[in-house]
């Protein structure tokens, strides 16, 4: 007999979540669903009769966590609606600042995820908080490389939390000769700690791979070693930046994608049966509680080729770096992996930059109203935006954020897992849930259907 | 009143030793000597000054474009610069005697420039508002602890251009390309031109020019800068020199220890302190009277005095 069981809020991640999850006797998950339970924001609405300047800046303010990837990806959907290419130099320091925010994006994600891995060799839990040795010193790490990626991020882009830089056409302007400098050693020292810390990462998730069991508040529970698989296949538009419909071969296909509905998605209303107080943090949800997933989840599910895929550094490095691992640890493991590649990278961009190189377009058209696409790989994956705009306002707008992607690819992942590490798969997706939070739905003919949750 | 010099550690009259960088400045040549030696011996890696039409056209990376200076803009409108270079100090020295939005700059400084150590220049009400960004940094994250030194310039009220270009092409009948240098003294404006001529207009003529903003300031020596300077109180060719914080006290020790300026203790010279104070306590009585009159307009929102 299956039993419900409900992690309501799931802790550790940005935004407001939950998990249902149908497990059998011996707990583990036969059917999850995760749901988004932020409350939509309309970004998409607020957007509609606005200039194309002011959609991207409305667009980032969606969430702080990679307000970069929307500010750019906003930006970019605009040019590529108002068909506006821009100068190579603005180019670069659009690179610099989306790999500025990827670093020290993953920065933070492995402050939230230590607390589920264990010291190599003890049966302790990592405290990034403790003022002890090891933790303390990775802590100071952490720390001075989101330092180094936001402080690139506010050269290249202005601003390092909403750049304000970024315009269509181009970029407001360009850095001087002492920044690019600056940006240079910055990236240099950002290098050598991401290594340290990628080794660090990488040792203490595969010492956590090998344990046959974890503790979760007090439950000893078997590890499986296929925490987190899931067969429903990778979409990365780039492994560092992105694409858009300006391109020559775009790497994403507006045609290929589609979305439906939570309701046609999530199971409907259950019944909590399963409780389990010792559960960090308050337990679960009380027995007898209604729940509805259906109901209750403000995201779409977006599908490529008819099926949830999974997006984010695992996809990137399955789709352009032959990397094959697979799972929970396999996720985390390819996102440490994007650490040194992504200051790598920047030192290339940096060195690519002409600081006295022309960054905004000679001419940006006013729009025809035709539909633009741009896909900007943020930390957590690919985020597309789309947009139409006409003689200078936009007429329509859609985000297609990272998380969106994930939230039915990891609801698949959880099948197989014991209940109490369903948050650890959870959050090996890295999850933004708040602008993960449209309702922007299409039905089977591509027509926007009713939106029953907003009314 | 006894607080219309603001507290101070240091008085003194000076003037740079540097002989060359005399003929470029206004007076003591204080600020631009300050701000050279402040940036040979790192104490900022870049300043915010007030230049001219020349300097943006041959340094356009140093200057931000706006609308309000797109097309290279008429002579002697300020533009605030960034600048990283003795050369580029000495080529924007000099008293513009109009408003220049060197805080606009400030945010800039510390981004698309990558300055750490900011020196700023200004006007009494421009310190004010670089302290209020420290204080409450809204919309200028990390700027409040890059700014390194801040100088400030005596300031009793500032023109507009359209004023200065009123002044200078109506009232002296010179072209404005043809000034070399303006200057307030000796209760007088002056215009020198470039072919020797000079024009003064009684002080008298250029208060209806007068930029209404400044009526309502209260603080005539920078109160709240590192280092405040002006003309005012020491001989021709002189400055005199507030140095009021901790960080002005140590600047202004290397330089003095480095021999950047010569100095005479301002007891010594004429006409003294006693002037800056009778000069401080003109405006702030003339600009409280403005003050009193505000109050009774607007909904009982008169701005609140700084010194209370």
């Amino acid at each position: 007999m299956s039993k419900v069981v409900e992690i309501s809020p799931t802790t550790r991640h940005e935004g407001h979540s939950k998990l249902v999850l149908k497990v059998n006797d011996a707990g583990i998950i036969e059917k999850g669903n995760w749901c988004s339970i932020t409350p939509v924001r309309g970004v998409e609405k607020l957007a509609i009769g606005k200039t194309p300047e002011q959609v991207p800046k409305i667009a980032s303010r969606v969430c702080g966590i990679c307000p970069i990837a929307h500010n750019l990806a906003g930006t970019e959907a605009m040019e590529a609606s108002i068909k506006c290419e821009i100068p190579k130099d603005a180019k670069m320091l659009r690179h610099i600042l989306q790999l500025a925010n990827r670093a020290h994006s993953i920065a933070l994600h492995d402050i939230l995820i230590l607390p589920d891995l264990y010291i190599p060799g003890t049966e302790v839990k990592v405290n990034p908080f403790t003022p002890e040795e090891p933790v303390r010193s990775v802590a100071k790490r952490i720390q001075r490389i989101r330092e180094i990626g936001q402080t690139i991020g506010q050269i290249a882009g202005g601003e390092c939390i909403h750049p304000s830089n970024t315009r269509v056409g181009g970029m407001y302007r360009n850095c001087s000769e002492q920044a690019k400098t600056k940006m240079y050693d910055l990236a240099k020292e950002g290098l050598v700690l991401a290594h340290q810390q990628a080794e660090f990462m990488i040792a203490v998730l595969r010492n956590y791979q090998k344990r046959d069991w974890v503790d979760v508040g007090g439950m000893k529970v078997p590890l499986p070693k296929d925490l987190g698989y899931h067969d429903q296949g990778y979409l990365a538009t780039d492994a560092f930046y992105g694409s858009s419909s300006l391109e020559e071969c775009p790497s994403w296909d507006i045609n290929r994608f589609k979305e439906v509905r939570p309701w046609d998605w999530y199971m409907g209303e259950m019944e909590i049966s399963l409780e389990e107080p010792k559960y960090p943090v308050g337990g679960t949800t009380k027995m007898g509680t209604k729940v509805n997933p259906q109901m209750e989840a403000c995201t779409g599910i977006p599908m490529y080729d008819g099926q949830p895929v999974e997006v984010g550094p695992r996809a990137r490095l399955v789709t352009y770096k032959n990397f094959d691992e697979k799972g929970t640890v396999g996720q985390n493991v390819a996102r440490e992996m994007e650490y040194q590649d992504s200051f790598y990278e920047m030192i290339d961009c940096i060195d690519a930059l002409n600081p006295s190189g022309k960054v905004m377009a000679d001419f940006v058209p006013d729009g025809d109203g035709s539909l633009g696409w741009a896909a900007n790989e943020a930390p957590r994956g690919t985020d597309v935006h789309i947009a139409r705009v006409k003689d200078w306002k936009v007429q329509y707008f859609s985000m297609l954020v990272p998380t969106t992607w994930n939230f039915a690819t990891c609801s698949a992942a959880l099948v197989g897992a014991p209940w109490q590490l369903a948050e650890v798969v959870m959050r090996g997706y890295d999850p933004c849930v708040s602008c993960a939070t449209h309702m922007i739905v299409l039905d089977e003919d591509n027509k926007l259907v009713a939106q029953k949750l907003i009314q | 009143m006894g607080t219309e010099l603001g507290k101070y550690k240091l008085c003194v009259s000076a003037r740079s030793t540097n002989k060359k960088l005399l003929k470029h400045s206004q007076d003591g040549g204080i600020v631009t000597h300050l701000l050279a030696f402040a940036l040979d011996e790192g104490i900022i890696d870049g300043a915010i000054v007030a230049a001219t039409k020349e300097f943006a056209k041959a340094n356009p990376s140093k200057i931000m474009r706006d609308n309000s200076n797109f097309d290279f803009p008429e002579p002697w409108r300020p533009i605030p610069a960034i600048v990283t270079t003795k050369a580029d100090l000495l080529a924007a020295a000099g008293t513009k005697y109009n408003l220049s939005p060197n805080v606009s700059m400030i945010k800039e400084a510390t981004r698309s420039f990558g300055l750490d150590k900011v020196g700023i220049v200004g006007t009494p009400c421009q310190m004010q508002a670089v302290r209020k960004g420290q204080l409450y940094p809204i919309g200028l994250r990390d700027v409040g602890a890059s700014i390194a030194l801040a100088v400030g310039i005596f300031c009793m009220e500032n023109f507009p251009y359209q004023s200065i270009l009123q002044l200078v092409e109506d009232h002296a009948a010179m072209k404005m390309e043809s000034v070399k240098k303006m200057e307030i003294g000796k209760g007088k404006f002056w215009v020198y031109g470039k072919r020797g001529q000079v024009v003064q207009l009684p002080l008298k003529v250029t208060h209806k020019y007068e930029q209404p903003g400044c009526h309502v300031c209260l603080d005539y020596v920078a109160n709240l800068a590192d280092i405040s300077t002006g003309s005012v109180g020491s001989p021709d060719g002189w400055s005199t020199v507030f140095v009021r914080s901790k960080i002005g006290d140590s600047v202004w020790a290397k330089a003095i220890a480095a021999g950047a300026f010569e100095t005479q203790p301002i007891e010594k010279v004429k006409p003294g302190l006693e002037l800056v104070t009778k000069l401080a306590n003109e405006k702030i009585t003339k600009n409280k009277a403005t003050l009193e009159e505000r109050k009774t307009f607007g909904v009982g929102k008169a701005l609140r005095n700084p010194y209370i």
